[in-house]
């Protein structure tokens, strides 16, 4: 297997959805010969999807549709229910708010946490401080708890971390969305730049036109299936004519 | 160190991450630092020894030498074995919690966590050796002996870590686990020969199964090592060395092999 890629084999992640789930033992031992109420979901069914080394790799498809949970699946977050996931390389996920954080450390010890994670020397991350700092313009705050840290300076220094550590394989979730326009701006290019250096790059989003733009590839996930997978522009028209008609079945059914 | 995987050299710099804030989280904005971490034993100590020693008026069993003739200093050397597999047993659950939120969104191995909290652990039992190895150094009532007592340590710390990685799991869980646990260690002191002696349990007579279960459950042959150790000055008895470690050993591997397989499912934890 070569450095950068992932490969997922016949992947399925299945949920437990438990009403009334006991959350203590004194409840589980009150609730001894009762049926259990769960169900069992499927966010994901019989995925397979080779993402070769260097390529940007676009996941659409609309909410629930499991885009995250593939992304976490990818990141080694959660384990598949079957199937297998295999990357090879340096692998930094910029996943949700606050991702990899820990609210009551600071900024600056969060970079080292997070570098130790991605299994990076504190020496290593010594001298990307600077240019984290920088890139996120956190500035004074990168010593203050990242608790009091606004949605916008998480991310901000999330991706700063994310992109600084020279990942092989960088994983990055709608979160970018957040930062302020000029910010989004500086991700793209630095995401372009890590492209060129021959980072592989999945990236989720709902923003059809910014994945065109952007992808090499596009996977389209429908209900836990990958139902698409190939050039941008023909994965974006399958599913926006699908979001249509979607639509339109849904106005004539209320009419 | 080129020799090392890159898996393992990652797991080491998680561990002495989570070792430090342990230690740090502990002591911060504390003005007398690692006083308070003396405090605890101490207090246990002296408290014990005039409950016991004074009012009840147990007698300490006679040393080698008769100067550490003390029941302060007989509760002391069995204290600081029982603590350090308490203090990982409890800690290893606030350990996982603390870790949780974080494992939802990055993954690391897990058990770094829990192996760092027992680091920190085991730094202030070092500590605490320290000061035992200085007063019994000042009342010469010391000989080479004194090995085991690190012996007896680290099976401790051992028996704990294994223990701890199996009740977090559950009190990710369910977060009652870790009353129950506080309940159990309670009760489970005095299933140890801390406060009471093994005369004590002659002179009145115990015997049969529960005898069997006093002298030989995993805490009390950690505590007995300890005290022939640096108390007594006796080399242990072997059978005793071969139990503690097989305990310690064991039950260490267990709970890594499960804590392995169950530690996915925390991200999944709601």
């Amino acid at each position: 297997m070569t450095v950068g890629s992932i490969t997922v084999r016949d992947v399925s992640k299945k949920f437990r959805l438990e009403r009334n789930r006991p959350s203590s033992i004194k409840e589980a031992m009150l609730r001894i010969g009762r049926k259990s109420e769960a169900d069992d979901f499927w966010v994901l069914r019989d995925i397979d999807l080779d993402i070769p080394p260097g390529s940007f790799f676009g996941l659409i498809g609309h909410n629930g549709s499991g885009k995250s949970t593939l992304l976490r699946l990818m990141a080694g977050i959660h384990r598949p229910t079957s199937g297998t996931i295999d990357s090879e390389g340096r692998l930094s996920a910029l996943l949700e708010l606050g991702s990899g954080f820990h609210p009551d450390l600071t900024g600056r010890e969060n970079v080292y946490l997070n570098g130790a994670m991605l299994g990076l020397s504190r020496k290593q991350m010594a001298a990307s401080m600077d240019s984290i700092i920088d890139f996120s313009g956190i500035g004074d705050f990168i010593d203050e708890p990242v608790k009091i840290y606004s949605s916008g300076m998480y991310v901000r220094l999330g991706f700063a971390v994310s992109v600084n550590v020279d990942p092989e394989i960088l994983l990055v979730d709608e979160v970018i969305a957040v930062g302020d326009e000029e910010f989004q701006r500086r991700c793209m290019s630095h995401m372009n730049m890590l492209r060129e250096r021959g980072t592989t790059i999945v990236l989720v989003s709902h923003n059809t036109s910014l994945m065109s733009d952007l992808c090499d590839r596009l996977g389209w996930l429908d209900h836990g299936r990958l139902v698409d997978v190939g050039e941008p522009e023909d994965v974006v028209a399958n599913y926006l004519e699908a979001v249509e008609t979607g639509d339109r079945n849904r106005l004539t059914t209320r009419d | 160190m080129p020799t090392l995987s890159p898996s393992v050299r990652k797991s080491a710099s998680l561990i002495y991450h989570f070792a430090e804030r342990e230690s740090k989280a502990r002591y911060k904005r504390s003005l007398l630092g690692w006083f308070w971490s003396f405090m605890n034993p101490l207090t246990t100590v002296l408290v014990y020894g005039f409950v016991f020693g004074v009012v009840y008026g147990a007698e300490a069993p006679p040393t080698s030498n008769g100067n550490a003739e003390n029941f302060g200093l007989y509760l002391f050397t069995g204290l600081i074995v029982w603590s350090v597999f308490t203090g990982v047993v409890n800690g290893s659950m606030g350990w996982l919690i603390g870790v949780s939120d974080l494992r939802k969104k990055i993954y690391f191995p897990t058990e770094t966590a829990l192996l760092g909290g027992a680091a920190a652990n085991a730094v202030q039992t070092l500590l605490e050796a320290v000061v035992l190895i200085a007063i019994m150094l000042v009342l010469a009532n010391i000989s080479w002996t004194l090995i085991f007592l690190f012996l007896a340590l680290t099976f401790s710390m051992l028996f704990g870590l294994g223990v701890g990685f199996i009740v977090s799991v559950f009190n990710a869980r369910y977060r009652d686990t870790q009353y129950l646990i506080g309940i159990l260690l309670n009760v489970a002191f005095f299933g140890v020969p801390i406060v009471y002696t093994q005369k004590l349990l002659d002179d009145g007579g115990v015997d049969g199964f529960l005898r069997v279960v006093l002298d030989w459950n995993p805490p009390a042959l950690f505590v007995e090592i300890s005290r022939d150790a640096v108390y007594f000055l006796e080399v242990p008895q072997w059978n005793r060395l071969l139990a503690a470690a097989a305990w310690g050993i064991i039950t260490f591997a267990v709970g890594w092999v499960y804590f392995r397989d169950q530690s996915m499912a925390i991200s999944e934890e709601p």
